[in-house]
This record gives structure tokens, C-alpha cells and sequence, in this order.
């Protein structure tokens, strides 16, 4: 499949109007997608987090709700107890958003090709003059380990969403054990990956203390830096539980 | 080998794997469905078979044919479906086979729902099938203990020639951390060849009979004692346990295992900060529980506070152990919600404060 756009008009991907996150599950996309939406809101911008995780119980976008609702985002995902539920619902506001836009968009699919089948039933909704299609790589998952594994499970994505994709973010990680290494070694893979698809290497995501490390470094793409949010019960210290949102299943 | 980032469920996958299993039957249930998916992924790898069975029934009955032939077997589930598993666990205990079954625990009883909970500790360590039989139960409380604790399951079920049960609640499975797999890895028992599997002899021994049937009563007697030898075993040599903030004094002793005790650890990093004595005791092995430990443990403390995601079932193993000597507090919850470490610390701080003990009936 042919990338939606060429390289130079789409420089700041990750600000178009609807941004598609995909990718592995434990990728990040949930990671990426509320903070985006944390980062445009703090802007002024109107903005919305579609959580079309339809596989994946735990450590979705919706349970952060409470937060998203704080900052005044809009969630769009299952209510009452259809929020816990591991159902293939998707909400009527899905389509409207990716037709009509409404403020900025940002959607969370579940992970792997079984997750973008979600995706795949709402694909004909998207404006693609206005969507970026992006999927998120982290090579310390299984499955994504190498160049090849990246590919072949891009390419089962983009079947299963009737989608190609447009442009990649890397995203490798080991939470806290991460190090500026560990990041520029996924850097260069999604690099080769990203040629490999003939798409963009969007933007390389980096947890706070591991950006500002690599601050210095002239990278191949923008850092995105994040503000880790979805950690179990018994992480942060108790500063970070008090004044950060802390964003777990309940 | 680099450290892969892996969610509990995925890495239990791969530790099966890495622990010589090629064979795994189950049905998929949530919330551990990425263990069974990623054996189907992996097994055709290393020459294993995948099977989905049509049922759980199906699917120990499916475990306890093939582990008749000596080779590591494995299955998963969550609550419901382990539930539906237990005639087959026990015809496996009762025939002397190895297994290792892996329960990822939401939250019941009957189907309940998809989130954590600890609420099949009774099942797990007090037999959930008919019969004088016991598991031998590991409960690890991170992802890499959880990795581990699966390659030593097939080494002990081997060893005991027993079923072993790796229990982990929901956010085992599901959380992602960092996880190592040894290159070298030497098996946590002594493993002697199979002579008793299944194999086909081609006249060249006796047959090998697979059975859980003695009508006889003084042979199944003599049965049931030779499995309750095998257990008593199990206490005196599996019994694992730990401990944190035990080298210094403190007044509040918590017992929890799993992810509970992560928890509880976050909260006495908290009250050590504010000056608060108090440690916590966390057992690994559920069956052997490890009752001489925790009570040495907890005579160094006033009162003891168990913490569970259930309304309360470890507690009364806590309550065997200390015998009166401790009061015991209890703090729970149930249907999946969490406990948080702010809960916890605020228990530690009221039983210090004089909260009654609980009283429990039964």
C-alpha cells in the first residue's frame, strides 16, 4: 500500500486533525495517545480520545476517565459496566468524529492486527486528507522484536484496518530499566522499518528522564516526550501518586 | 539474552517455553487470553503443538492424556475456567502426573467479572477437585518472579509427579515489565528419566499403566498414603517465603502475596518515610504455606494485618499459623476493584492506633 501522502507535506504528522494510533499491544499507543491529548488540551484545543480498544481488558484509555474529564477532553468509549466489558462495541460517535472532526481527534486502537479489526469497520468514515494513520513500534516487545517482525505485523495491521498506515513512531522502551541506549537502538530499527514501508519516521518518544539524556543527540525525527501515565497500583513514589494522575484500572 | 518487555501473560508463555513444554491445551478466557495466543504463536516454532480445546473440561482432560506420556504439559485459564478443570486436576493428582497450570484470577464467584481479584485461594490451596489431593501453588508478585516461578513449576511437577499451580491475579497477567531469560538455566530439582510414562514399550518392560481407579480399598489406601508421603515432602522441603522491611523493628506485620503485596511494599516505603514500624511477610509458596516462617516472623510485631483481594481466604491459613498469638486484622477488596498503597498505610496506622481485631465466624 502507497503511504496517503509524500514525506514533505506531512512534517507535523502527530498535529493533524485525527491521529490513528495502532501498532503491538504494549506498544504505547494508550501511553502516546493520552498524552498528546494532555499536551493539545493544555493548549486550548478542543480534544477528543476515542478508545477503540475492543481486545485488551486492562489499561485502556477509558479508565482514565476521571482524568481526561478533569482537563475537560472529551472520552468516547463504552459506559457503565460495557466499560469493563471485552465486547466489540463500538460507539456511534466514532464514526461521526472521523467524519465531522470535532476539535482535535485522537484514536487509541487495540493492539496487534485482531485490535485494527475495530479499526477496519469504521475505515471508510476516515477523511484521509485530514488523518494520520500511525503506528507505534517498541522492539523490546515480543513480536516486534526485529525489522521483519515490525513489517510483516504493519502489513497484517493495515489489512485488518483497511488503512495504510502513514507514518511511524518509535517507541522503545524498558519502562524503568530504559536507557538513552536502549531508545537509540529502537531509533535506528524504526528507522529502517520506516524505510521499509516507505512511510515517515514521525517522531521518537522518550519517557522525562531518559528525553532530557537524550536531548543532546541530533535525532532523525522530533522527540516526543512523555509523562508516564498508566502504571499498576504500587508504582510512582507517593508525591507522583498525590499530584499526578494516577492512572490505573479502578 | 537483552531484556524484553513483556506483559505477565506473554512472559509465562515464553517461560513454558523455555522450560522444554510443547505441548499446551486450553480455551481462551479473559483476562489471560495472551497466554494461550502466544503459545499458539511460539510452539509451532520449537516443534510444539497448539491445541484449543472445545471446553476447559476438555482441555485438563486434554493435559492429563498427554502428560501420560512424559512430556511437559501445559494449560491456563482464569477462575470459571479452572473451576470447569478440576475433575481432570484431580484425576491428574490422583494418576501421579505432572502439569503445570497456570490461573490468572478475576474476580467471581460464577462468571463475575474480568478484573483482578485472589478470591480462588481456597480452590487453588485446598483442592478445588474431589479427593485427598493437593497442589503445590506459586504465587509470584512481579512478572520476572512470575517467569521464573513457571520454568521451576514443570521442574517441580516433574519432581512430585503432581500438578503444580502458578496463581496470579488479573494484574500478573496483564501488566508489562522488564523480564530476563537465563541462557543457562539449571532445573530447581533433580530430575530422574520418566520410567513410568506411557511411551510404548514393544515388549521390552512391563506396561506402563496410566489410572486413578483402585477399587481395592486397602490398595487405594495404600494410594492415598503414598501421595499424602509426596505432600508431606512438599512442606518439608517447597516452602518459599519473604520478606521486606523486616530489619528493623516494627509494630505491624502485613502478610500478602501477588500483586497485593507490591502494594503493601509501596505502602511501608511510605510509612517508613513517616517514621511508622512496619514490615511485611509474603509467601510464595501458597501450598506449602509457610506457617513456621511467618510466625517467627510475626512475633516480632504487636498485631498482624493480612491483605487480600478477596473477602478473606489466606487469613485463614495466617490465623493457622499464629494460633492466637497475634491479633489479626484484615483489609480486602472484592469484584475487582484495587487496594491502593494510601489504603493500606491507613489500616497500619488505625491497628496501630487500637482498631479491634477483626472477629471473623467460621
Amino acid at each position: 500500500m502507497d503511504a496517503m501522502t509524500t514525506p514533505e507535506e506531512r512534517r507535523d504528522a502527530l498535529a493533524a486533525p485525527v491521529v490513528i494510533l495502532v501498532g503491538h499491544f504494549g506498544s504505547g499507543k494508550s501511553e502516546i495517545a493520552l498524552n498528546l491529548a494532555l499536551g493539545f488540551r493544555a493548549g486550548g484545543e478542543d480534544v477528543s480520545v476515542v478508545d477503540l480498544d475492543v481486545v485488551k481488558p486492562y489499561f485502556r484509555c477509558r479508565q482514565a476517565r476521571e482524568e481526561l474529564r478533569a482537563h475537560g477532553i472529551r472520552l468516547v468509549a463504552p459506559e457503565g459496566e460495557n466499560a469493563h466489558a471485552d465486547l466489540p462495541i463500538i460507539l456511534p460517535a466514532v464514526r461521526h468524529l472521523l467524519q465531522h472532526g470535532d476539535g482535535r481527534v485522537l484514536l487509541d486502537v487495540g493492539g496487534d492486527p485482531v485490535g485494527a479489526r475495530a479499526l477496519g469497520s469504521v475505515s471508510d468514515a476516515v477523511d484521509r486528507s485530514a488523518t494520520e494513520h500511525l503506528v507505534v513500534l517498541n522492539f523490546s516487545r515480543p513480536h516486534t522484536a526485529t525489522v521483519g517482525e515490525a513489517v510483516e505485523m504493519v502489513r497484517a495491521i493495515e489489512r485488518a484496518a483497511r488503512l495504510p498506515v502513514t507514518g511511524v513512531i518509535s517507541n522503545t522502551h524498558l519502562l524503568s530499566e530504559t536507557t538513552p541506549e536502549v531508545v537509540l537502538d529502537g531509533l535506528a530499527t524504526a528507522a529502517q522499518t520506516a524505510g521499509r514501508l516507505r512511510v515517515p519516521l514521525v517522531a521518537a518518544a522518550a519517557e522525562g528522564t531518559t528525553a532530557r539524556a537524550l536531548a543532546g543527540r541530533a535525532l532523525p525525527c522530533p522527540l516526543l516526550v512523555l509523562t508516564r501515565l498508566i502504571k499498576p497500583p504500587f508504582e510512582g513514589t507517593r508525591q507522583q501518586r498525590k499530584v499526578g494522575p494516577l492512572f490505573v484500572l479502578n | 539474552m537483552a531484556k524484553k518487555l513483556m506483559k505477565g501473560c506473554e512472559a509465562i508463555g515464553e517461560a513454558a517455553v523455555k522450560a522444554g513444554c510443547k505441548l499446551f491445551f486450553g480455551y481462551p478466557i479473559t483476562p489471560q487470553n495472551e497466554i494461550p495466543e502466544y503459545m499458539a504463536h511460539r510452539l509451532p516454532q520449537v516443534g510444539g503443538t497448539f491445541v484449543q480445546a472445545e471446553s476447559e473440561v476438555a482441555a485438563s482432560n486434554m493435559i492429563y492424556g498427554a502428560a501420560g506420556s512424559g512430556e511437559r504439559v501445559f494449560t491456563s485459564s482464569s477462575s470459571p475456567g479452572i473451576s470447569l478443570m478440576q475433575e481432570g486436576i484431580s484425576y491428574i493428582a490422583g494418576s501421579e502426573l505432572p502439569v503445570v497450570v497456570v490461573n490468572i484470577m478475576r474476580a467471581g464467584p460464577g462468571l463475575g467479572g474480568i478484573l483482578p481479584s485472589q478470591s480462588d485461594y481456597f480452590q487453588a490451596t485446598k483442592g478445588g477437585g474431589h479427593g485427598d489431593y493437593r497442589l503445590l501453588v506459586l504465587a509470584p508478585w512481579s512478572v520476572q518472579e512470575a517467569a521464573d516461578l513457571v520454568q521451576d513449576a514443570f521442574d517441580l511437577a516433574d519432581y512430585y509427579r503432581n500438578p503444580v499451580m502458578v496463581l496470579g491475579d488479573g494484574l500478573i497477567g496483564q501488566m508489562m515489565e522488564p523480564v530476563e531469560f537465563k541462557a543457562e538455566r539449571v532445573p530447581c530439582k533433580p530430575l530422574p528419566p520418566k520410567t513410568w510414562a506411557a511411551t510404548g514399550c514393544g515388549g521390552d518392560r512391563p506396561t506402563n499403566i496410566i489410572n486413578s481407579l483402585f477399587l481395592d480399598p486397602e490398595v487405594l489406601e495404600r494410594h492415598n498414603q503414598k501421595l499424602k508421603a509426596k505432600y508431606d515432602l512438599m512442606v518439608r522441603d517447597e516452602v518459599r517465603c519473604t520478606s521486606y522491611g523486616t530489619d528493623r523493628p516494627y509494630e505491624v506485620l502485613i502478610v500478602a502475596y501477588g500483586t497485593v503485596a507490591r502494594v503493601c511494599s509501596t505502602a511501608l516505603d511510605d510509612l517508613r518515610e513517616d517514621g511508622v514500624g512496619a514490615a511485611l511477610f509474603r509467601p510464595i509458596t501458597l501450598f506449602p504455606f509457610p506457617y513456621a516462617e511467618l510466625r517467627a516472623a510475626a512475633e516480632k510485631a504487636a498485631a498482624v494485618l493480612v491483605v487480600e483481594l478477596s473477602t478473606g481466604q489466606m487469613i485463614e491459613d495466617v490465623r493457622l499459623a499464629l494460633e492466637g498469638s497475634r491479633p489479626i486484622h484484615f483489609l480486602g477488596r472484592q469484584g475487582g476493584m484495587l487496594i491502593s498503597p494510601e489504603a493500606v498505610s491507613e489500616r497500619v496506622n488505625a491497628v496501630r492506633s487500637g482498631l479491634p481485631a477483626e472477629v471473623r465466624h467460621g
